[in-house]
């Protein structure tokens, strides 16, 4: 009698045939993963820490203290509907924190002070052991985040205009009335997931900034659009300095890579 | 392993090609729209009635045959990565992608500082899906409002503008009255009460949570994208 005998091991063998037939899906490998990995987090941290400096301090003399003698307003609530008014200095750096996060660079920014306005930006435990050292010395300080396993670097963030220190001590909800200008008001935090980083990867990050500074200054220049009852600047090639005028983005952004430039291409031609 | 009789050779092969194509066809008709519901392991939440299973769920990459093939060589050590089976995780940057938003009092992303290591412990809020876990029909999916407490014990306010001062609720465990005057996202334009007789109910607080009207008065600040206009934000044209 004639009986066909279907035989597990031959099943087996024939789907195993099947699947493989099909190939598998290639191994992920980025550009940037095959490059040679030529700066320490570090490194680009600095960098990076450096550009912020630059931006955050034009923003704060050019725009925020010179725009006040212009009557600009500049609101923590400057994103209400209500409030016809610009970014203060640390919102501007969380929002481009907040962009930077939107974005595909692993890169995290954070603004916290040992006498914070709001208490949620208060420094504790070991960022705020680390910042009593950066208050003695000024010196960036490097760890690594065994909880998050991220590479995290505290830089001190210096009163570097009369603005900082006149808004944060006649704040009325401030933890500290006797700034002084040149003070260390405060340590901003970076965080990345590697401990060294390609050249597309260093670029990349210093590109996140910069773009989340553009993306938050075209949010400012949105909220003028809005204005009702304030004076609304001309937005183009003058500077608050000069009159009713804020820079366009790109000239802002201009004035920040000339000043950054140096130690930018000095960290990048290493 | 087993014989099949040739008198039954026809039967065998009839009911082998039967059971395929209802494999087939029941598989196909599972994955087209209207029958998304059956697949779904609960009710979308609040707002997310109507979504398409790909709004969150994008699929992995490969066939389901190639992804099998690719985590079989990685289980003999032939390459050096998984890849994902199905579909892929719905992580909290694909919530963001309708839901982000500059105004946002706590961003997930500022839970990721180290100084937060010890509240995320506690309530993990670099995840929206701690609060906001899927299909279960409802808006909020935490069982209390009561989740201020992991960060806010120590706050003092400074001028405390209302009539039963917020030291004296944190002293007696009220966590719950925090949103009586404040959402979690600050997403409404509307002022805090001044008087403790003026806050929103918690009655109603937690009909919101379940996906009830919303309580909060003023004009919201920001609305999250509708799946059509995230298909618009997303797709290249």
């Amino acid at each position: 009698m004639n009986t066909i005998k279907l035989n597990l091991k031959k099943l087996l063998l024939f789907i195993s045939l099947l699947i493989v037939s099909c190939g598998g899906i290639p191994e992920e490998s980025t550009t940037s993963s095959s490059e040679k990995k030529a700066f320490s987090v570090a490194d680009v941290l600095i960098m990076v820490a450096h550009e912020n400096d630059i931006t955050r301090t034009l923003y704060t003399k050019a725009i925020v203290g010179g725009g006040k003698k212009q009557g600009f307003k500049f609101d923590e609530e400057w994103q209400d509907e209500k409030v016809e008014a610009g970014p203060l200095p640390a919102l501007f750096l969380r929002g481009i924190a907040n962009d930077i996060r939107k974005g595909d660079v692993p890169l995290g920014l954070y603004l916290s002070s040992d006498f914070p306005i709001s208490a949620s930006n208060q420094l504790v435990g070991k960022q705020a052991d680390l910042f009593k050292e950066i208050k003695e010395n000024r010196k960036p300080q490097h760890f690594f985040d065994e909880d998050s396993k991220l590479y995290t670097a505290m830089f001190a963030d210096v009163a570097g205009a009369p603005a900082c220190v006149s808004c944060h001590n006649n704040h009325p909800k401030t933890t500290k009335t006797d700034w002084k200008l040149g003070d260390v008001m405060g340590a901003t935090t970076w965080q990345y997931p590697a401990d060294s980083l390609s050249y597309t990867e260093a670029m990349s990050v210093l590109k996140a900034y910069r773009d989340g500074t553009t993306a938050v200054y075209n949010d400012y220049l949105e909220e003028i659009k809005n204005f009702k009852e304030t004076k609304k600047p001309e937005v183009g090639e003058k500077w608050p300095s000069s009159g009713n005028y804020l820079p366009a983005p790109e000239v802002f952004i201009d004035s920040v890579r000339k000043l950054s430039a140096y130690v930018t291409m000095s960290s990048l031609m290493k | 392993m087993f014989e099949i009789n040739p008198l039954r050779k026809r039967q065998f092969y009839g009911i082998l090609i039967g059971f395929v194509i209802a494999i087939i066809a029941i598989s196909s008709l599972l994955f087209i729209k209207p029958a998304e519901e059956y697949l779904s392991i609960g009710p979308m939440n609040t707002g997310h009635e109507g979504f398409s299973c790909n709004t969150c769920h994008q699929d992995a990459k490969g066939t389901w045959m190639q992804q099998i093939q690719s985590n079989s060589e990685h289980a003999l050590g032939l390459r050096k990565k998984m890849v994902e089976f199905g579909s892929l995780p719905v992580t909290t940057k694909k919530c963001l992608s309708c839901h982000d938003r500059d105004n946002d009092r706590h961003p997930t992303h500022r839970f990721l500082e180290p100084k937060h290591k010890k509240a995320i412990q506690k309530i993990d809020a670099t995840n929206c899906a701690t609060c906001h876990s899927e299909h279960n029909g409802i808006r909020v999916s935490l069982a209390q409002g009561n989740y201020c407490m992991n960060c806010h014990s120590d706050t003092k306010i400074k001028d405390d503008p209302i009539d039963t001062p917020h030291s004296e609720l944190f002293k007696k465990g009220m966590w719950s009255t925090c949103l009586q005057c404040h959402d979690f996202h600050g997403n409404h334009q509307a002022e805090a009460a001044l008087f403790m007789k003026d806050t929103i109910p918690l009655s109603k607080i937690k009909a919101y949570f379940k996906g009830g009207d919303d309580p909060y008065e003023g004009v919201k600040k920001f609305k999250a994208l509708s799946e059509q206009e995230w298909i618009k934000k997303y797709t290249k044209k």
